[in-house]
């Protein structure tokens, strides 16, 4: 229903958004992650008509809207900053819209009082934006995108002013607003938990550039590149220099340190290509049962969360290698452990970054 | 691409049309009644118009007698220079030393404030002058209250060639109250962290003014001194409503603005007045370069 | 001149709570100080007010600031004092004045709307010839700016004196409104374009509701500027019933200031009314206007 074809931004001589293309369907809940100054922003912005295109076209519901106004494009987005007129009451900021629109007087107020009812802030409609808590104001902000009876929701870091506690209680109650009404929602956040709990596809970017779009589980679980992987999971996977010691066909032997492991590969390399290993702080294995021997982890710092140890150490080789163990373990800097890794939980890049393993 | 580039154009276009249409106003002014008339005014300074008959070209015929056959343009000189040198000086000590006084933590700050701003608020208008005129009259205010206290019977201030600009100074003093809270919001903006280091370190009162409320100051006395220096060229009301719009008693009070209207608006002579009028700008555009350039001598900016 | 000369931007935080001066009698010693300073600077005006309401033969010899037996007669002889009556004066200064603050908070307004919000071709360069004439001494358009208003027939009528300020020619204010709309955040205009707002109603409906604060500071100082203006009035207006006040009243410093000084306290006290009541109106908003941008009155 929404498609982006090979859209561009430039702020004048700088490309910021290079070449993005993107379909997305109705009803779906699409979130934009990266890290910051990738342009997600600005991507939003140049969907909601904020900002001209620069080059690619933009269609909705197959027609083009590059040129259309913001207003007539059936998008409502709700700022970062709520931005909420000031000046206004609560009901005028929800109705502001409708008026410019010249609907007519009685279906403001139906709406109006529609959408204060599904946020329960009806008790506020004549408060000024200033005589409400910061979780009042986010809901006034999606309160004056739901009177628009919009096909497409925006959200630009919505929850990011909110304390921790709030931001748990909007994102679900945001997931509700998406399953009550089943619009169409793009959504930026930094918030990992927010990108996975939300989404039914991430799309992850990086300068401009699409790294990876999927549901969240298969970009956890088959990261695209060396980028996605890292980006995202928290703790951050572990990456490993290991060598190609033979390869070809549709399996590698790996040698990191003294030890060796076959993967399944999908394309051939040179012996001499360096390659890094990635495994997942909470894969790794500490039993006798990997399949993959890593050696032994000599730890220098442990962090005891109640639910989760984590522990800080480095391989025999040095490199370093970050566990996560489920339960309180007794261990501290200074021990060792055997550590190890099943194939299914290893990630294999090659020297451009791309993903080598199936 | 074709298509993008149209949409941009189309976009930028857009703006334009609300750009020009909300800013047209301000261009017509400054086409009109600046850009314009500065052209025309430097150009009528190189001519002897009059309004009657059309401008003849005099090349820099007008500069020239400005500078070397005109005794009145000598005298506006100096009565204006003298009055510049004194009177901002003056009022801005005087606007400091009153603002350091209120920012000690007193209470009635709101009130003193207030009082000392209203002189200035109102010490440009012609009733003001009418009463200046009053005060220091032979038989005014200050000689009867000279008369009352001490017995002295006091000449005319105002009628006195030798006193009468510095009534005039004196009416500008009276109206330090602008720079005065200028002054008092940049010593509110001195962290007053520094001061407590500053006592740790032993530094008395005077010391710590000098040392630290001066340096940190010189943003805000420097803003008022280039503020209150061109205002200061540009006194025009009192001295004309104080001697009548002669300049007198014999041109001691003929400031260069007074000159300039008499010669523009009494004797009509538009193209000497133009020059007169370019050589004030060029006064006071030079005044200002020099006050920037002075700047980084003695001006402390923290970034 | 924005870059070094910029007026030090800032309102007034609290009091410094600081005991500074410790011993009751440097305290007693301050307050005195500053009272006798107010003392001087309000005498000369208080006096004024006084005399407003003495006889004529008091003046001169009364310091007091306690008119004996007060009595309005000076105001009746000054107010009729002219060949036209001073109502019409202040009528004519009123009209002004008040057309004046109508077209330099409408003018200013969009100039400094289009400078901030807008995004057109040309823009940085008119802004930076806003800047350049920031500074620029009215003297050097004067001349040129009389022969035009004379050759258009507008002299001796109050067309110089008001037209030029529906053309946003006094750049301080757009300065001014400009440093206040970039305080307004950009989100808003969105969030409004997102409503179906163009640039007028974003104008109208967001920036202007906005900004009272600024627009109450611009219309107040163009008030008083305006009634208080002198040399304007002076040029452009003859006769007499055209007269502002304060023209009206350095007339009547002419044709009775030797002979009826009671008269002309009496005229000079009401002239400044005006600027009294709206000293004691707008008493916060033209102070930290001062504090904040730095005006020179
Ligand atoms: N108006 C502009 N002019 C020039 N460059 C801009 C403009 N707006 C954004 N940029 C640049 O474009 C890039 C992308 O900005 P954008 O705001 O989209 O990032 P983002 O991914 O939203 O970052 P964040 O997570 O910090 O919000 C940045 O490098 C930014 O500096
Ligand atoms: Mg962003």
């Amino acid at each position: 229903m929404l498609s982006l074809t090979q859209v561009q931004k430039r702020f004048g001589a700088v490309e910021v958004i290079r070449g993005v293309d993107l379909s997305i369907a109705s009803g779906e809940f699409v979130v934009f992650v990266g890290p910051s100054g990738c342009g997600k922003s600005t991507l939003l912005r140049m969907i909601a008509g904020l900002e001209p295109i620069s080059g690619g076209e933009l269609s909705i519901g197959g027609i083009r809207m590059n040129e259309t106004a913001a207003s007539q494009r059936g998008i409502a987005m709700v700022f970062q900053s709520y931005a909420l007129y000031p000046h206004m009451s609560v009901y005028k900021n929800m109705s502001f819209g409708l008026e410019t629109a010249r609907m007519r007087k009685a279906e403001i107020d139906r709406r109006v009082r529609k959408a204060a009812d599904i946020l329960q802030i009806t008790p506020l409609l004549e408060r000024k934006p200033r005589q409400l808590s910061g979780g009042q104001r986010q809901r006034v902000a999606i309160g004056r995108a739901i009177v628009r009876d919009p096909k497409i929701f925006l959200f630009d870091e919505p929850l990011s002013n909110l304390d921790a506690e709030l931001r748990v209680q909007t994102r679900v109650e945001i997931a509700k607003l998406h399953a009550d009404i089943g619009a169409t929602m793009i959504y930026v956040t930094h918030d990992q938990v927010e990108a996975m709990t939300l989404a039914d596809r991430i799309v992850v970017l990086r300068a401009g550039i699409v790294e990876q779009q999927g549901t969240p589980l298969d970009i956890y679980n088959k990261p695209a590149n060396r980028f996605v992987a890292g980006f995202i999971g928290s703790p951050k996977m572990n990456f490993l220099d290991v060598s190609a010691a033979a390869g070809g066909g549709d399996a590698a032997t790996i040698g990191l340190g003294a030890s060796r492991f076959s993967m399944s590969i999908r394309r051939g390399f040179d012996a001499s290509e360096p390659l890094t290993l990635g495994i997942r702080p909470e894969h790794v294995v500490t039993g006798g049962t990997a399949e993959i021997d890593l050696g032994t982890l000599a730890i220098v710092h442990v962090e005891q969360l109640g639910g989760q140890t984590i522990a800080y150490g480095r391989l025999a080789d040095g490199q370093a290698l970050n566990v996560v163990l489920e339960g309180q373990r007794r261990i501290s800097a200074g021990d060792s452990l055997p550590v190890g890794a099943m194939a299914g939980g290893c990630h294999l890049f090659g020297s451009d970054g791309l993903r080598l393993n199936s | 691409m074709p298509n993008a580039a149209a949409a941009s154009a189309r976009a930028v276009q857009g703006d334009d049309l609300a750009g020009y249409g909300f800013l047209l106003p301000w261009l017509l002014g400054f086409l009109l009644l600046t850009l314009g008339p500065v052209a025309a005014s430097f150009y009528l300074s190189l001519t002897d118009y009059s309004g009657l008959s059309a401008p003849n070209w005099v090349g820099i015929e007008n500069y020239t007698r400005i500078a070397t056959d005109d005794p009145r343009f000598i005298t506006a000189m100096t009565v204006t220079f003298t009055f510049v040198l004194l009177s901002v000086p003056l009022k801005l000590i005087f606007a400091l030393g009153v603002a350091v006084a209120l920012n000690k933590g007193l209470t009635g700050l709101s009130f003193f404030r207030a009082v000392f701003y209203l002189p200035s608020l109102i010490g440009g208008s012609v009733a003001i002058a009418v009463l200046w005129r009053q005060v220091f009259a032979g038989d005014g205010l200050l000689n009867q209250a000279l008369h009352t206290l001490f017995g002295y019977e006091g000449p005319s201030w105002i009628a006195n060639p030798s006193t009468s600009l510095y009534t005039l100074v004196l009416l500008a003093v009276w109206q330090f109250g602008s720079s005065m809270i200028i002054f008092l919001a940049g010593l509110r903006q001195i962290p007053q962290d520094i001061y407590e280091a500053a006592s740790i370190d032993g530094a008395q009162p005077v010391r710590q003014f000098f040392k630290i409320t001066l340096p940190l100051l010189t943003p805000v006395i420097f803003f008022n001194a280039v503020i209150q220096t061109i205002d200061a060229f540009k006194a025009f009301t009192s001295a004309f409503v104080i001697s009548d719009g002669t300049g007198g008693p014999i041109d001691s009070t003929l400031f260069y603005t007074l000159y300039l209207y008499q010669e523009a608006f009494t004797n009509f002579r538009f193209g000497y007045a133009s020059a007169l009028a370019w050589i004030l700008v060029l006064i006071i555009a030079a005044f200002t370069a020099l006050s920037f350039l002075s700047a980084r001598y003695w001006v402390h900016y923290d970034d | 001149m924005t870059e070094v000369v910029r007026a030090p931007a800032i309102a007034f935080p609290a009091a410094p709570s600081r005991a500074d001066i410790g011993s009751p009698w440097r305290r007693a010693f301050a307050y005195a100080l500053l009272l006798a300073v107010t003392f001087v600077l309000l005498y000369p005006l208080l006096w004024m007010v006084a005399s407003s309401l003495r006889p004529d033969s008091e003046i001169f010899h009364s310091t007091s600031l306690i008119p004996q037996a007060p009595t309005f007669d000076a105001y009746s002889r000054g107010w009729n004092g002219l060949s036209v009556g001073f109502s019409q004066l202040f009528l004519n200064s009123l009209l002004i004045s008040v057309l004046v603050v109508i077209g330099n908070v409408m003018s200013c307004a969009m100039a400094a709307y289009a400078f901030t919000r807008l995004r057109f071709r040309g823009r940085g360069f008119w802004f930076a010839m806003m800047l350049g004439t920031l500074m620029l001494p009215q003297h050097a358009v004067l001349i040129p700016q009389y022969i035009m208003f004379l050759k258009l027939g507008w002299v001796n009528t109050i067309l110089p004196l008001t037209i030029p300020k529906f053309l946003a020619v006094d750049a301080f204010f757009v300065f001014l409104m400009v440093q206040f709309f970039r305080g307004i955040p950009r989100e808003l205009d969105e969030a409004a374009v997102m409503d179906g707002c163009g640039p007028l109603r974003i104008f109208l409906k967001v920036i202007l509701p906005l900004s009272t604060p600024v627009l109450a500071t611009a219309a107040v100082f163009s008030f008083i500027w305006t009634w208080d203006d002198f040399f304007a009035p002076l040029i452009y207006l003859n006769d007499i019933e055209k007269y502002t006040a304060q023209l009206g009243l350095r007339t009547f410093v002419d044709s009775a200031g030797q002979s009826d000084w009671g008269a002309l306290f009496a005229m000079s006290t009401l002239t400044v009314l005006p600027i009294f009541i709206l000293f004691l109106m707008f008493q916060r908003l033209l102070i930290e206007g001062i504090a904040t941008t730095g005006m020179k009155r």
